[in-house]
């Protein structure tokens, strides 16, 4: 146990020194979301959808004439409360306020505060500039109760879309490309016949680079999705524990992909091209960038069976919208599938020597 | 033999126990024999030497030695250990150093050596690495990475990673290749010093004088069979005492066919602008040769008449060797086609 551990902790030191390794993994997902990011974000317009409805009062027509006058609302009145919670749901308002009838004994009516959970920071910005409203158009005579709601909402900020890709982009070419050369470079060097004449047994070998794999991804995560989070506001939604889990089956599916590729290529050249051959049309064709959904009929099929795409959806899924298991199942048992695959043709063809026989 | 004795110390202590017993050693790839029925014993402490060309066998049979390989037939003790049913107690037993290439880029000597002795779980503290450098000399080094060093330091730190379980037998794979002659001497000195301590050593290498200085005996190779083996001193006595002479001209063409003829000379070539003469007889040789270049009329330059080593003798071993044996003409080479000055075999 003590070896295997000595193995992860040199593996380590090694990665965190590998520039290369740090540019592919690390500085070229990031560049995307930045520039990516900073394209096609909405706009964070000052301007909150406000839609008021509910029974009459002066508390709700002070409040009304109050935000029309303020460029920072825009208002609507004519909808239903329904139709007005479905907008707010739809994404297509901030706040929804309900005015509840002006209770017979006097005093403030009732006001519900639906918001959308979803919008994050924006989200409690709208409240407390609504709250302030309100409390001035009722002008301290009695105090308002309001009460907040939150809602749901199917709008996803592009940042929001975009993250979840890019890290499955980064966690496939970290293990792809990563381990592909990896091992072609050992083996091309004498270097797993260097470890052969040691007692460590070159199974450990192996599973001390898969697990500083593992780590490796883990970091991955963690920093793309933290400086997402710090510069375009990023919220992460459902269970980490599941997103985690998510993202070490996704690591192992793509190793072994690497793992795969190093069994057969011949050299360090050889195994980079296969690489790229495997990773670049996944990368196009499995909703990293846009909606794969939208892409013509005869490319659905394809879509379907891309590891990535599994990768993708299993990501996006609990991040965005906050599911949980029950609905990415089959997408993790696709990845240990491809898992499964992988490793075994990885056994069946790799060669621990550069020399015949 | 002078170099020798400046060079080592005090003889060194042999107990005379053998380390590792190879028996009948056979190891096939399709029809060839790559290792062809070998007998083998190296003695505890000493330094012991595999000579041979590409293709003899040797790294064949050190890699079965190693446990990388299996063998087809034969035995391999390794300080009593069976070597091709327990290579897993043989490993913890044995240092081995391969090609430089074979370290991590990315890891400097000190790490290097902390995760060695970590794989074979033995101590690699700190204490541990600054012993181990500084037998090397080495000690200024132990925050370098593999390319920041030279190519002696890049063996050197091979080596030290080879004795980081304090092994009973380090092998060593042609260590000094590719050095300039003060690296080598260096090195030379390193594995002298590994001697020293207790450690016995197999080395293989292509460099005549390097078998000649550092082994206590040398094993002479050729396809898959030791043909020779024994002390640099007595390999080269059994030569009877041959010199060789060589000398340079404008055209040899006119007397290259008396060559052979000449008194004591037992082997000759002579083309275009050089010749060369081994002979048991130096002088008779000598003057016969210089009478003849004068009669001719042809100028003899750098001549030069040098006694024996370890290069003759493999020259000699595995040129009669190949002149003796009856082969079918492979590749249409024709057999027994003696007094070639050079055997290159590919891979």
């Amino acid at each position: 146990m003590n070896a295997l551990l000595s193995m992860i902790k040199a593996n380590l030191k090694m990665t965190t020194r590998n520039r290369q390794a740090i540019f592919w993994n690390l500085a070229f997902p990031a560049i995307f979301i930045l520039i990516f990011g900073t394209v096609f974000s909405r706009d964070m317009s000052v301007e909150f959808s406000v839609g008021i409805v509910g029974a009459e009062s002066q508390l709700k027509s002070t409040t009304t004439a109050t935000m029309r006058g303020s460029d920072a609302f825009s208002v609507h009145t004519d909808g239903t409360s329904d139709a007005e919670l479905k907008q707010l749901e739809d994404g297509d308002r901030d706040i929804v306020l309900v005015f509840g009838d002006v209770p017979a004994s006097g005093g403030q009516p009732e006001v519900q505060l639906y918001y959308d959970e979803t919008a994050g920071p924006n989200a409690n910005i709208a409240i407390s500039v609504v709250r302030q409203v309100l409390l001035s158009a009722a002008q301290g005579e009695n105090p308002v109760t309001v009460s907040e709601t939150p809602v749901t909402s199917n709008e996803i900020t592009f940042i929001d879309f975009f993250v979840p890709g890019i890290l499955a982009m980064a966690l496939m070419n970290a293990g792809v490309i990563g381990l592909s050369t990896a091992f072609v470079i050992y083996r091309e060097r004498g270097i797993l016949r260097r470890i052969k004449v040691t007692p460590f047994p070159l199974t450990s070998f192996v599973l001390a680079r898969v697990l500083t794999q593992l780590v490796v991804a883990v970091a991955q995560a963690v920093i793309l999705v933290g400086m997402a989070r710090l510069i375009f506001g990023l919220t992460v939604h459902g269970n980490v524990f599941l997103i985690l889990l998510v993202i070490i089956v996704g690591a192992l599916a793509f190793l072994s992909i690497g793992f795969a590729i190093s069994g057969f290529a011949r050299n360090v050249e050889s195994a980079a091209s296969y690489a790229n051959l495997v990773t670049f049309p996944m990368l196009f064709l499995s909703g990293v960038f846009f909606d794969i959904d939208s892409a013509p009929g005869w490319l659905q099929p394809i879509t379907k069976v891309l590891p990535l795409r599994f990768l993708v959806d299993a990501l996006r899924e609990p991040m965005t919208r906050g599911k949980g298991l029950s609905d990415i199942w089959m997408d993790l048992v696709a990845l240990l599938a491809t898992f499964a695959i992988g490793m075994t043709i990885a056994i069946r063809f790799f060669r621990w020597d550069s020399r015949s026989a | 033999m002078t170099e020798r004795s400046a060079t080592s110390a005090t003889p060194h202590v042999q107990n005379g126990e053998p380390i590792i017993e190879i028996a009948g050693l056979v190891k096939r790839y399709g029809s060839t024999a790559a290792v062809d029925c070998i007998d083998l014993t190296v003695m505890t402490g000493e330094i012991f030497g595999i000579l041979g060309p590409n293709g003899a066998g040797k790294t064949t049979m050190l890699e079965m030695i190693e446990g990388l390989r299996k063998p087809d037939a034969g035995t391999i003790r390794v300080a009593g250990v069976d070597a091709v049913n327990e290579s897993d107690r043989v490993r913890q037993m044995i240092g081995v150093q391969l090609q430089t290439t074979a370290l991590f880029d990315y890891l400097n000597a000190s790490e290097l050596i902390e995760l060695f002795a970590g794989l074979y779980g033995v101590d690699g503290g700190d204490a541990r690495i600054d012993e181990l450098l500084g037998r090397v000399g080495l000690q200024e080094k132990r925050k370098s990475r593999v390319d920041e060093l030279s190519g002696g330091q890049r063996q050197r730190l091979s080596i030290t990673l080879a004795l980081v379980n304090q092994p009973k037998v380090v092998f060593l794979d042609e260590p000094t290749t590719g050095l300039d002659p003060g690296a080598r001497r260096d090195l030379w000195q390193t594995i002298l010093n590994v001697r020293a301590s207790g450690t016995t050593v197999v080395l293989t290498t292509h460099y005549m004088e390097e078998a000649d200085v550092l082994c206590d005996r040398v094993a002479v190779m050729d396809r898959g069979k030791v043909i020779a083996c024994d002390t640099p001193t007595a390999l080269v006595r059994r030569l009877g005492e041959q010199a060789t002479i060589t000398a340079r001209a404008s055209d040899i063409g006119p007397i290259s066919g008396q060559l052979s003829g000449l008194p004591a000379v037992v082997t000759s070539t002579g083309e275009d602008v050089r010749l060369e003469l081994r002979t048991t007889d130096v002088q008779a040789t000598l003057v016969a040769l210089l009478g003849l270049a004068d009669r001719a009329g042809i100028v003899l330059t750098d001549l030069n008449a040098r006694q024996s080593t370890l290069e003759d003798v493999f020259l000699s071993l595995t040129g009669r060797a190949y002149e003796q044996q009856t082969e079918k003409p492979e590749n249409g080479e024709s057999a027994g086609s003696g007094g070639r000055r050079r055997r290159r075999s590919a891979g």
